[in-house]
Formats: C-alpha cells, sequence, structure tokens
C-alpha cells in the first residue's frame, strides 16, 4: 500500500453546500478530547480527557474519561466513565464497578469501561433529531470488562465483556455476561478447539484471553421491525459486534438472550455469501428513528484479522482465520442481509482490488448516520474522517495531526458530528469551502513542479497505451466473481 | 438388622458398608444395579414421598432398618454414629465424586460436637472432600472443625443484620458468636460467605425481603467481624420450599432485583457478588 511521506493533515476537502455542517468531536492520540469544526479549527480541547469514545451531549457537554489503567494488569480499562462540562468539570461520573487491587498501584474502583457507552435518550450515541441524550440524569449504559472463567469456552482466564447499566447516582441497576451465552452463539468445532486453546490470549495480567472483543454496544430504539410485531427488535435490546469472533447479535434487554444474530460465519445460506464475509467490525449499529435509513444497520467491516475456525495458510492456527485487506461500510437490511448501500473502495473510486486498500482500516473506525442522508465515516487507524453523500461523493475530510509519543499513530478510534447547537457557548463559525486538490499539482517547497516537463521527446513508431484491468498480473473483482 | 440399597460402584455405598462391618452391625445390601433391583422398586414404590430424587437421581446409598429411612454417605454415618441425635448436622448433599456437603456446622446442638467431629473424621479417612455451612451458631465446634482440618471449604450463611438474626434463624442467638464465626471462616483458605435475601417481617407485620440497607449491615457486619472488605461474598434469592405457607404471597425475586443490594454491600464487601438464575 503506497502511502505518502508527506501528506496534508487538518481538514483537506470541504463542500459546505453539501455536509451536514457541525462539529466533529474525536479523541485525539496522546492529547485529548478534541472538538474542531467543518474547517478544522480546535474549537476546544479537553486536554488530557481519555475517551473511548468521546462522545458530545448537549450544552457542550462530553463523555470522556479520567485514566485508563496500567496496561501491564489488563487491556483498555478505562477508570471511569464521565461527563464533563464545556469548562472541563466533571458533572457525573461512574466507577463503582469493581474494586482493582494491581501489584504497585494504589487500589480503587474503577469502571473498566471500553469502546462503547450509551444515555439515556439516544440509542446509538450519536446525534438523532428529537432523541437527545439526557445530561442532568438518566441511566448510562456501559460496555465494561470483567475477568472471569468458563470452561466451556476454554481453561484459560479470559477477559469478558459485560453490559452495564448505571444509575444517575452510578449504581449498577442491571449486568449482562457475554460469556454466559456461549452456547448460544454457534460456534462450529473448529472453532471451539482453536478457542480452546487460544481465546486470543493476551499478555497483560499475566494473560487473559480477549475472547470477543466487543467494541459496540448500543440500543436499538424505536423502529419499524418492533412496530410491525418482531419482538427479537424490541427497542430496549442491544445490539453489538464482536471483532474477534465476526459476530453480529442483538441481546434482549429482559431474558438476556440473544433474539437475532449474523455471523460467525457467512457461507452457510445464500443471504450471508451475498453479503459476504465480514471481518473485524466495528460500531454495528440499528440507523435510529429519524435518520435516513432508519431500521437499517450500518457497519463499518474491517477486513484486518479475525475469527476463529479452520487453519489457512494466513492462519495457521486457525485463529483470525478470516482475512481481508480492505475494508467497506455497509448499511444492511436486518431481516434480509441485503445490502442496500454501501463505500467500499470501489465506491470511494479506487480500481479494486489493486488499489482497495486505500480504503482500509484494520482496526477501531466507525460509521455515522448524518440527517442529510451523508455518512461520517471514520477510517480509523490513519486518522482520516470523512463525510460522504449517499452517491459517495467526498464533501469532507479531515485527518488527524496528533501522533503519539507512545504509539506513533494518528489513529482516531471514533469520531461523532454534533450539531452547532449542541454548543452553545460558541458562535456558529464560519464556513469556508476546502475544493479538492489537484494531488498532480500538489507539491512541496523545494520539490519541481512534478508535471512540468523540461522536454519532451516523440518516440517513432510507438503504439496507443491499451490499460485493460483483464491483463493486469491481478484478476480484477470482477473476473473473481 | 439395616437394609443398604447401593449401586454397583458406588464409592460412598462402600464407605457405609465398610463402616458397619466395623461396627458388627449386620445388615442385607441391594445393589440395585444387579440382584436387587426389584428388591428396591418395591421399596421405592412403598416409600417414594421419604426418598429424595435430585436433578441428577437418586442418592445412594439408602439406609433402612425398617422404621427409619436414610439417605446419603454423610446422614447414613452420622446415623451409625449417633442414631437420630446428628440429624440436623447431616442431610443429603449435591456435590459429587470426592466432595461431600449438606454438612451442618450450627445444625443441632453443641452437646453433640464429639459424635460430630468423629464423623467428619471417617469421612476424611475415607478421602473425601468436605464442603461444610455455618450460620454463625456453634462457633467453638466450627473452630475445632477448621483448627482439625476437617473441612475443605466452608460456607457460611450470614443470615442478615444483628437486629434481624434471631428472626431468620428463628431462635435467639449471640452476637458475638456470629462474629466469631465470621472471623475463623474469614481466616479460611477456601470460603464463601453468603446471604440468602429471605423474608422477614415488616412493620406492618406482614412479610417482606430483606432490604438492601439490611443487606449493606450485614455486609458491614461481615467487616467487622473479619477486619477485611475482601470477602467473597455472594447475595442469593430466596427459593420458597413450601414451608411457611405465608410466603406464597410474596412476588418471588429475579436476579436483576439484586443489583441494589450489590451495589449497598459493595460498600463493605468490595467482592460482593449476586446469584444468577440457572
Amino acid at each position: 500500500m503506497s502511502y505518502p511521506t508527506v501528506y496534508p493533515t487538518g481538514a483537506t476537502v470541504y463542500d459546505p453546500d453539501r455536509c451536514w455542517n457541525g462539529y466533529t468531536i474525536y479523541q485525539a492520540n496522546e492529547l485529548g478530547a478534541l472538538l474542531v469544526d467543518m474547517n478544522g479549527a480546535c474549537v476546544n480541547l479537553w486536554k488530557g480527557l481519555h475517551g473511548f469514545p468521546n462522545k458530545m451531549l448537549p450544552g457542550g457537554h462530553v463523555f470522556g474519561s479520567l485514566g485508563v489503567r496500567n496496561p501491564a494488569h489488563s487491556m483498555q480499562d478505562q477508570l471511569d466513565v464521565v461527563q464533563v462540562d464545556w469548562n472541563g468539570k466533571v458533572v457525573w461520573k461512574f466507577d463503582k464497578y469493581e474494586r482493582i487491587e494491581d501489584p504497585g498501584e494504589p487500589p480503587q474502583w474503577m469502571a473498566r469501561q471500553h469502546h462503547d457507552m450509551q444515555r439515556t435518550g439516544n440509542p446509538v450515541g450519536y446525534y438523532v433529531p428529537g432523541m437527545d441524550p439526557q445530561v442532568d440524569k438518566g441511566n448510562t449504559l456501559v460496555l465494561c470488562h470483567k475477568n472471569v472463567f468458563n470452561p466451556k469456552i476454554s481453561d484459560k482466564r479470559l477477559l469478558d465483556d459485560t453490559f452495564v447499566e448505571v444509575n444517575w447516582k452510578g449504581e449498577v441497576t442491571w449486568e449482562w455476561a457475554c460469556n454466559e451465552q456461549f452456547d448460544s452463539y454457534g460456534f462450529d468445532e473448529a472453532a471451539k478447539n482453536i478457542l480452546a486453546r487460544d481465546p486470543n490470549f493476551r499478555p497483560p495480567g499475566g494473560g487473559m484471553g480477549d475472547w470477543m472483543h466487543i467494541n459496540s454496544m448500543s440500543l436499538l430504539g424505536p423502529n419499524r421491525w418492533f412496530d410491525a410485531g418482531d419482538e427479537r427488535f424490541h427497542p430496549d435490546n442491544i445490539i453489538w459486534d464482536s471483532r474477534e469472533s465476526n459476530i453480529m447479535a442483538i441481546t434482549s434487554r429482559k431474558t438476556g438472550k440473544i433474539t437475532w444474530q449474523v455471523g460467525p460465519n457467512y457461507d452457510q445460506t445464500l443471504a450471508l455469501r451475498k453479503l459476504g464475509w465480514i471481518v473485524g467490525m466495528h460500531h454495528c449499529h440499528m440507523i435510529p428513528r429519524g435518520l435516513p435509513g432508519e431500521g437499517n444497520l450500518l457497519i463499518f467491516d474491517n477486513g484486518g484479522w479475525a475469527g476463529y475456525g479452520v487453519p489457512n495458510p494466513g492462519s495457521p492456527k486457525g485463529i483470525k482465520n478470516a482475512l481481508r485487506d480492505f475494508s467497506r461500510v455497509i448499511e444492511v437490511d436486518p431481516l434480509t442481509l441485503e445490502i442496500v448501500w454501501q463505500y467500499t473502495p470501489a465506491e470511494a473510486g479506487y480500481m479494486m482490488p489493486y488499489d482497495a486498500n486505500r480504503f482500509y482500516s484494520p482496526f477501531i473506525s466507525s460509521a455515522q448516520r448524518l440527517p442529510n442522508g451523508n455518512t461520517l465515516i471514520t477510517e480509523g487507524s490513519g486518522g482520516r474522517i470523512l463525510e460522504v453523500t449517499s452517491d459517495h461523493a467526498l464533501v469532507w475530510e479531515y485527518v488527524s495531526p496528533f501522533w503519539g509519543k507512545q504509539l506513533a499513530l494518528n489513529m482516531v478510534y471514533r469520531a461523532y458530528r454534533a450539531p452547532y447547537e449542541w454548543v452553545p457557548q460558541r458562535d456558529q463559525p464560519k464556513q469556508v469551502p476546502i475544493p479538492r486538490a489537484d494531488v498532480t499539482k500538489f507539491y512541496v517547497p523545494g520539490a519541481a513542479a512534478p508535471t512540468t516537463l523540461l522536454q519532451e521527446t516523440t518516440v517513432a513508431g510507438t503504439q496507443p497505451y491499451r490499460n485493460d484491468s483483464r491483463v493486469l498480473c491481478v484478476a480484477s473483482v470482477d473476473e473473481m466473481k | 438388622m439395616y437394609t443398604i440399597y447401593s449401586s454397583t460402584g458406588c464409592t460412598r455405598c462402600k464407605i457405609v458398608m465398610q463402616r458397619m462391618h466395623e461396627l458388627g452391625e449386620p445388615f442385607e445390601e441391594h445393589d440395585i444395579k444387579a440382584a436387587g433391583k426389584e428388591a428396591f422398586q418395591q421399596f421405592y414404590t412403598a416409600n417414594r414421598k421419604a426418598i429424595y430424587r435430585g436433578p441428577d437421581g437418586i442418592e445412594f446409598p439408602i439406609l433402612t432398618d425398617g422404621d427409619s429411612i436414610t439417605q446419603g454417605l454423610g446422614p447414613a454415618l452420622a446415623r451409625l454414629q449417633a442414631g437420630d441425635r446428628l440429624r440436623g448436622f447431616f442431610r443429603i448433599g449435591s456435590l459429587h465424586k470426592e466432595w461431600l456437603d449438606g454438612i451442618e456446622v450450627s445444625g443441632g446442638g453443641p452437646e453433640m460436637a464429639e459424635d460430630f467431629l468423629a464423623v467428619l473424621r471417617l469421612l476424611k479417612k475415607n478421602a473425601m472432600k468436605l464442603q461444610v455451612s455455618s450460620d454463625g451458631r456453634n462457633a467453638e465446634l466450627l473452630a475445632a472443625v477448621l483448627q482439625q482440618r476437617l473441612a475443605d471449604k466452608v460456607i457460611m450463611t450470614v443470615l442478615g443484620p444483628p437486629q434481624r438474626y434471631a428472626e431468620l434463624a428463628g431462635e435467639s442467638i449471640v452476637e458475638d458468636e456470629i462474629g466469631r464465626s465470621i472471623q475463623l471462616v474469614a481466616g479460611f483458605a477456601e470460603r464463601q460467605f453468603q446471604t440468602v435475601i429471605a423474608p422477614v417481617r415488616g412493620d406492618d407485620g406482614g412479610w417482606r425481603y430483606l432490604t438492601p440497607d439490611e443487606v449493606g449491615e450485614t455486609a458491614a457486619w461481615i467487616e467487622r467481624a473479619a477486619g477485611s472488605k475482601q470477602q467473597p461474598y455472594l447475595l442469593r434469592l430466596f427459593h420458597n420450599d413450601g414451608g411457611n405457607p405465608d410466603f406464597a404471597k410474596l412476588e418471588p425475586m429475579n436476579s436483576s432485583e439484586l443489583f441494589p443490594y450489590r451495589s449497598l454491600a459493595r460498600t463493605y464487601q468490595v467482592k460482593t457478588e449476586i446469584e444468577r438464575e440457572a
């Protein structure tokens, strides 16, 4: 994959007339929670405020966390979930999930939150007209970690994922643990065998199996499926995805049972084969009522490496045995599994498969549906956030300029677009178009103009170029179909 | 003369028969998987109500002298040791293989201590691993059990806060004795504290469940007596066994209703967990 050493960061493309304009919040690597405007100006940096993710709330408030547990002892455990106001005051906090005593660290209560949280009033944690999350009351649904042993899965200690509902006083009022539904997930014998041997064993804390790695958890909210009588899609039910197993599922809030599931395998029915393998996905959620596409699922299908099953050359043991080197954002009908809309390298204008990895983030990332039908996509590993229209036009692009020192990445886990009115502390910023630069004429100081010819020489007898994807060294996607 | 109903290969049955040999106690054996099948069927038909059938089947051995029927290893040895006098201390358990439970330290009067300990020694001599239970009464007997290494795991049910204890135990108690038991259990490696969210009398005279505040006070008592906030502590649902007809009017609780209890209890016992429904 060709990636230039020098490239512009910040806002690089902006068409104000076609965007759904607002602020964008994201966790700038090793810096803090950062709110930028459409021209990339840093409107507010909540310095040092962690966020996995950061989410805006009305009134200029933001979700985040004050710190993270020492990674020597566990993975990605945020110490707490906090709600912080515009000026940095913590107005709400949850940390009383587990009392932790790590060697060499002060004992403390921790939330062990990771990857997601939701507040009453809004099912998905991003702007939906008429569904504002509550800021001075309400419950918070938090995605947490818990260490368990489950001999059905493995003899190794597991890092399980739990959904925890917390009231305004910070008390846990409901809890669901992923490992307790193991029998429901449909792992075949090959998957169970490799899971037992290696449940994605990671080093922290002396070792623990991050067997599912759930990275997205949201409510279904009101939806047409439930209105039509399908109880599986009760508005209180919770949809989630597991990047390690390639499973997307819905948990009944009432019974804790799984009411709907896709994965871990994608070759068992015609509908699944047409859908194609979803690998290492992020941010699977139901588009809420009030947004274009409501009722469909929106998924960032990372590609990369994930899954448990039969060994293959790319996965000698059968762990992370599904592989793909490009990403796609897909909008899927949850009943028929038909892809209703998608943004893949092809829609991004790249030839597939040759240039497919130009739209690719093998980890993190997200997709948010906007009220005008556009989609805000976080292509996280490269810190790129883009807004595309329903007909796939790129109307906004931003690249994070913040590389970490501990991790030399400008990664963005998830970015969210929030309406201007959620930040009453600021006047609406100017919206200045940024036309898409012609890269063939875009060069840095000191370099020669790259397309200016000092000499052009004619060679007699040359034939016209005959470029045809059918005769490139590798087959095109159409040929492979 | 005793009749023992056994099952081929049943180690627990062999332990009981060996004990009867040692005591010179004559008995007749019916192996239900061999020649004794029909005899057991007749016996079972005639005494169905007196024989416990659990989720895993009928627990053997079953011992009868024609008047009484005793089922399970612990109860059978207790019967051979002291007749009826150890009845409250041993009941049918739920554990299998080398593990034996249903051993209730608080199940009877302290005057039976020696006989109780004798049965435990016999079980240990036969390589059994013993899970003993206590609700805090008979603290000195518990001390003897632990000191003589006659337990491999201890489950202490702390019935409730001090002011509710007598009501929940069904008799007067000595608060210090309960505290002493808590202290003893807290010092044992394989231990578990638990409280059942049981029915108690409300101020209006009606029945209600222990409140989260009351469970919080219970957890605080464990902290005071144990000197530690780190005790493994399980909150359990009440299962109505029909013993008190008044309880039928109480709506059964489910696991999700235990979260407020857990939140309060964790102020004093940070490892508090709740029982999950199967």
